[in-house]
């Protein structure tokens, strides 16, 4: 069912959250305390999709923090977008880590997500490409987005 | 009938019993008096029995001594029953029996009885010799006198005359009950029995079977026979075994069976009164079960008519009772679910009142604004919905507007409608892109208080120069296809992103600051607005399009005709392929804006022409 599912691990001034499922209107981030927090690390390899009810909650909670330093990291791609297009989605004192880019192969109709990692695939508004993306029988791979859009929130960060 | 089959039944029952019990009683009723025949005579028997057994060794003392003697006088002293004993002896000289030794316990008894009942001595005379004992009460008292023949050797044979009295066994048979006793003689003669009744013949009163001459008699029986008057009366006998005496025993059969009678009576009247009562409780029954059924028809009639509101007032505990409290449900049930039908049919009506007027809200889906083409669509996820396009023209701009509100449906609605309202205000006053979202900021976060949001995209063109200036409240930013030959097909290498300037939401926070940029269009630019249900449409297996199948889409309807009506109806129909019917899962609003291609004259410098 994909239902909202949540964790959160402190780690001494440190919280860990773990969020998986649809961020919809029925996601309840009020269990998830972030604001005494020193850092928040927010693991977000589980999220399905996210709607406009979900980005209204989520604006609520991450805005309980924001003196903090936040890092987002495995961010799918419905969490890229919302980076790209809504303001306040990725605050300003948040810096994402990690975040995954579609690859498709349009003859063999294959998918991947690649995960692009801060220092290695990106790094102050720059986009270091991986050489070559193949998928699993060999065939090279393209990048499903476009990447004017999709990077846009690391050249904002710069 | 339920009422007559029991009581029939009940009556040959009835019958059946009576007669049973009447057959038992009678049987029981000769067992009884036939026992208490042979009783009094077994009693009468034994007195009889041990009067003459008494005489025996007063007789031995008489054949010694031809008289009573001394201890003859003792042993008479030992009876109270025998009162004197005399000895007839054979009178040669009379010829006749005279009366010889006598022996009494009271002087002259035998002599006061002798004087009087020497007349109906021959009789009894005549019977000693027939060698019967003659046993009688000549005076039908308690007197009672046997007679027997004594032989001797060589002489006439004495003949003893015993005189006692019964007195205990007259009053037995004189005691007034329901039965009647009698001691009588087998030519029927009454010896004892009721006072009206001495000395008469039985024969006379009853006609006894056994009584009849020369019938031969067993010691005792029972018989039912109707006396003189016709009544019925049960009777039973026994012989004494003394002489021919016979203790006689009678009784009404009416007497006999009074008790049945009583049981019979009351029988009757029980069964009448079970009858009568069987009757009233099936009649009550009866009509309490019509009442009820003839409340339910009346109920469903009224159901029948299309009144739903009614129940029907029925107490009982059974089966009908259960009809009646299951109609009752029924009815309730029914009432209520059209009452929400009522009610879901008043709220769909109003919601179409709603989808109406919030179509005025939108503009035409097509315009010709001199330099540029519009076209439009859109297509709520329900009956109202959150997204709101629309483009006006204010002098020699043109604001294009287009939106969406935090999920969908009659909340979302009423944001947009208030949305449209102050946008009409802010066109009026020529307000930049920043200020107008910055003001409308202001107005939705009046209204919601954070509680709904919109994602805004406002471009204003200045058809003058073509260079629009837009700011963006993090809606999806539009696509720009600049101008491009025929034979140069577009591909998404060449979208550019309306996204260089991005804001907070509408109504996310009242201070919000709202930055726009601008940016130079040319002759025959493209600009695709749309919200985020376009690539969120879903096919009947509930998958989504995607950004990937819907730029793709996007692109194919850009590259297949430069006419944007032409554009606009692929993209349209690649949506409805997609689609195949489904349900939307969120508003779905998009529009184009078309710079035209070619200047129309030298003269006219400014107006252009679409191809």
């Amino acid at each position: 069912m994909n239902k909202f599912q949540s964790k959160l691990n402190r780690q001494g001034t440190k919280v860990v959250v773990q969020l998986g499922g649809i961020i919809d209107e029925d996601a309840d981030f009020t269990a998830l305390a972030i604001q005494d927090a020193q850092e928040v690390h927010i693991d977000m390899d589980e999220i399905k999709s996210i709607n406009s009810c979900g980005i209204r909650e989520w604006i609520k909670w991450i805005g309980t923090n924001d003196k903090s330093k936040i890092v987002y990291s495995k961010c799918p791609k419905v969490i890229v977008d919302q980076m790209n297009m809504v303001d306040g989605f990725l605050p300003s004192s948040a810096t994402v880590e990690s975040f995954y880019v579609p690859y498709y192969n349009e003859d063999s109709g294959s998918e991947k997500n690649v995960l692009f990692r801060y220092g290695v695939e990106y790094k102050d508004g720059q986009v270091q490409y991986p050489a070559a993306v193949n998928d699993e029988s060999g065939q090279p791979m393209e990048m499903d987005i476009i990447e004017n859009k999709y990077f846009k929130f690391i050249k904002s960060k710069t | 009938m339920l009422t007559l089959i029991p009581a029939v039944a009940l009556l040959i029952y009835l019958t059946i019993a009576l007669q049973v019990f009447r057959d038992d009683k009678v049987a029981y009723v000769f067992d009884t008096t036939s026992q208490i025949s042979v009783s009094i005579a077994g009693q009468l028997k034994t007195k009889l029995d041990n009067i003459v057994k008494l005489t025996q060794p007063i007789l031995m003392d008489l054949s010694q001594t031809e008289d009573f003697s001394r201890i003859s006088r003792a042993f008479l002293q030992f009876d109270s029953h025998l009162q004197s004993m005399a000895v007839m002896v054979w009178s040669e000289r009379a010829q006749n029996y005279e009366v010889g030794p006598v022996l009494e316990k009271n002087a002259y008894t035998f002599e006061k009885f002798w004087l009087t009942w020497r007349a109906q001595w021959n009789p009894s005379l005549v019977q000693v010799f027939m060698n019967q004992t003659v046993v009688t009460n000549p005076f039908l008292d308690s007197r009672f006198v046997i007679v027997q023949k004594v032989d001797r050797p060589n002489s006439r044979p004495y003949l003893v005359i015993l005189l006692f009295d019964l007195a205990e066994f007259t009053e037995q048979f004189e005691t007034l009950s329901a039965q009647s006793f009698y001691l009588i003689e087998k030519n029927g003669k009454i010896l004892l029995g009721p006072k009206k009744a001495l000395g008469q013949n039985l024969r006379d009163q009853i006609p006894l079977s056994f009584l009849r001459l020369n019938q031969q008699v067993a010691g005792s029986g029972v018989e039912k026979i109707n006396d003189q008057s016709g009544a019925a009366k049960l009777a039973s006998y026994a012989s004494v075994g003394w002489g021919d005496l016979y203790v006689v025993s009678t009784v009404l059969e009416s007497k006999a069976l009074s008790a049945m009678n009583v049981l019979k009576r009351k029988s009757i009247l029980f069964f009448v009164i079970l009858l009568a009562a069987t009757t009233i409780l099936s009649l009550l029954a009866s009509s309490s079960v019509t009442q009820s059924l003839t409340q339910l028809f009346e109920a469903t009639g009224q159901v029948s008519k299309g009144q739903f509101d009614v129940q029907v007032d029925v107490q009982s505990q059974d089966e009908v009772g259960a009809l009646a409290a299951n109609f009752n449900r029924m009815a309730s049930e029914v009432s209520r679910l059209m009452g929400q039908t009522a009610e879901t049919a008043r709220m769909e009506n109003e919601l179409q009142t709603a989808r109406m007027v919030q179509e005025t809200l939108f503009p035409a889906p097509q315009a010709d604004l001199g330099p540029v083409e519009v076209v439009g669509f859109y297509e709520p996820a329900s009956e109202v919905g959150g997204d709101w396009w629309s483009y006006t023209q204010v002098g020699q701009s043109v604001y294009f507007w287009i939106g969406d509100a935090t999920g969908h449906g009659a909340g979302a609605a009423l944001i947009t409608s208030a949305a449209k309202s102050a946008a009409g205000l802010i066109e009026s006053l020529g307000f930049t892109p920043s200020q107008a979202l910055s003001a409308l900021n202001r107005s939705i976060y009046d209204v919601s208080r954070g509680k709904i949001m919109m994602t805004f995209f406002l471009g204003k063109l200045d058809l003058k120069t073509m260079k629009m200036s837009y700011s963006n409240a993090s809606h999806e930013a539009p696509f720009l296809f600049r101008h491009k030959l025929e034979d140069q097909p577009f591909k998404k290498k060449d979208i550019e992103f309306l996204n260089e300037v991005n804001n907070p939401r509408l109504g996310q926070a009242r201070d919000s600051i709202y930055k726009e940029v601008s940016v130079q269009l040319g002759l025959g630019d493209l600009i695709f607005f749309y919200t985020d249900g376009v690539p969120d449409i879903r096919d009947k297996k509930n998958q989504d399009w995607g950004e990937r199948e819907f730029i793709k889409n996007l692109i194919s309807a850009v590259n297949s005709s430069p006419r944007p009506k032409e554009v606009m109806a692929a993209i349209s129909e690649n949506i409805q392929a997609y689609r195949q019917g489904a349900a939307l899962a969120d508003d779905l609003t998009f529009f184009i804006v078309k710079t035209k291609e070619r200047v129309m004259s030298e003269g006219k410098k400014n107006e252009q022409v679409s191809i």
